[in-house]
């Protein structure tokens, strides 16, 4: 049964894979936009206090000037640290993705490095059964490699043509 | 008082023969500017493009100044050769000058494509990131890719217990080929890639790169099919295992 479910087990990493890969630049640019309107509701806020200021005189109410002051700075800063940290946010994301990808790729050859994910007699896929077994070479069995590849192009092919 | 009135006057002559020489040599100085640095008035390559080589050594141990105001009595390196030596030296300098112009020229060419270029794959860039891994279906790779799919269900059905899965494959790739003909033309945008832009620099004719491509998008589209072909074959087999067909 474990050996029966290989091919699925692969197939449906592929598939996530793939899946994540298409949908990570969507979810990217919605987070990009809500992170957009977070910055522009700062700035505004702080064009308002700035205009605010500036029809305060100095001399005559300088607490609340100084009042003022203080919350655009803080606010300008926090403008500053939103924006840096989002930016490395969504770069570490990506490369968080590549990582967790890869790992589950080397985790996959590693279970099914001498097992293949499906045996079929080995007269049906002659005359490259050794190619097709690679890193088995059990007769007749379908190798992680080349199961990988299969379902990576074929799950592209769909989704590309979905999308 | 005469001696006063004789010495003012050769003054003037004096100064009358170097606003003479001064004006003379205003009025040549475009043509003697020209055989400085080695055009002449004869030279059909002078049109201002680039200077030949010069035709004179810098002398660097010279300890006479080279400006004065009197007329230095060295005779003029230029009017000391002789006619042969000049057409000599002259046969020789645009035989030297003609390869470095033509390689100076291809350079400029090629600098000017490697511009070029860079600005193409700056303005493709944007475009190939946002469907990098998209592969366009046109209507004949559908059909490719349908008839593949049909064609394992098939064979797993009916034909893998006499032959090899791949024979088939192989005699549907060779029909695919006949009916290509028969379906409407693609006309796809050659993408300006790195490599292809490597390529070209090297001399590559565009002819060349552009048959390379098109061999390996057609290679590409067999290992597309061959995969599609697997992939459903390998599942077919899968579920009509898991439904307990025995196998053939």
């Amino acid at each position: 049964m474990a050996t029966g479910c290989a091919w699925f087990l692969v197939l449906v990493s592929v598939f996530l894979c793939n899946l994540m890969k298409i949908l990570l630049p969507t979810i990217s640019s919605f987070m990009v936009q809500k992170d957009a309107d977070q910055e522009s509701e700062m700035r505004s806020e702080i064009q308002q206090m700035k205009k605010e200021q500036s029809s305060i005189s100095m001399m005559d109410e300088f607490a609340r000037y100084a009042r003022l002051e203080r919350k655009i700075n803080k606010t300008t800063d926090k403008l500053k640290t939103h924006g840096k940290t989002n930016t490395r946010s969504h770069a570490d994301q990506f490369k968080w993705n590549i990582v967790k990808q890869a790992a589950l790729m080397v985790s996959l050859i590693w279970k099914y490095y001498s097992d293949p994910v499906t045996v079929v007699p080995s007269k049906w896929i002659a005359p490259v059964e050794r190619l097709v077994a690679f890193p088995t070479g059990v007769a007749g069995g379908v190798g992680i490699t080349c199961w990988l590849v299969v379902c990576n192009k074929v799950i592209t092919l769909g989704l590309g043509a979905i999308s | 008082m005469e001696a006063a009135e004789e010495k003012t006057g050769s003054v003037s002559a004096a100064q009358l023969r170097a606003e003479k020489r001064r004006r003379k040599l205003l009025q040549n100085s475009e043509d003697r500017m020209n055989r400085i640095v080695g055009f002449t008035k004869n030279d059909p390559d002078s049109s201002g493009r680039q200077a030949q080589q010069p035709r004179f050594h810098l002398d660097l141990d010279r300890t006479e100044p080279w400006s004065s105001s009197v007329p230095s009595p060295r005779p003029s390196p230029f009017l000391s050769e002789t006619p042969g030596a000049r057409l000599r030296l002259r046969t020789k300098g645009e035989e030297v000058s003609g390869s470095p112009r033509r390689g100076l020229q291809q350079y400029l060419s090629r600098f000017d494509d490697a511009m070029k270029l860079r600005s193409q794959l700056a303005n493709e860039k944007p475009a190939q990131e946002g469907g990098s891994d998209v592969e366009e279906l046109d209507p004949f790779r559908v059909f490719r890719l349908i008839g593949s799919i049909l064609l394992a269900v098939f064979v797993r059905a009916f034909v893998c217990k006499y032959l090899s899965i791949f024979a088939p494959f192989l005699t549907l790739e060779l029909a695919y080929m006949g009916l290509f003909k028969y379906f409407p033309k693609v006309e796809k945008k050659t993408k300006t890639t790195v490599l292809t832009a490597a390529l070209l620099l090297s001399g590559i004719p565009a002819e060349v790169i552009n048959r390379s491509m098109d061999t390996y998008r057609r290679m590409g589209d067999v290992f597309s099919d061959l995969c599609v072909y697997f992939f459903t074959f390998i599942i077919t087999h899968e579920i009509l295992s898991l439904f307990g067909s025995e196998t053939p």
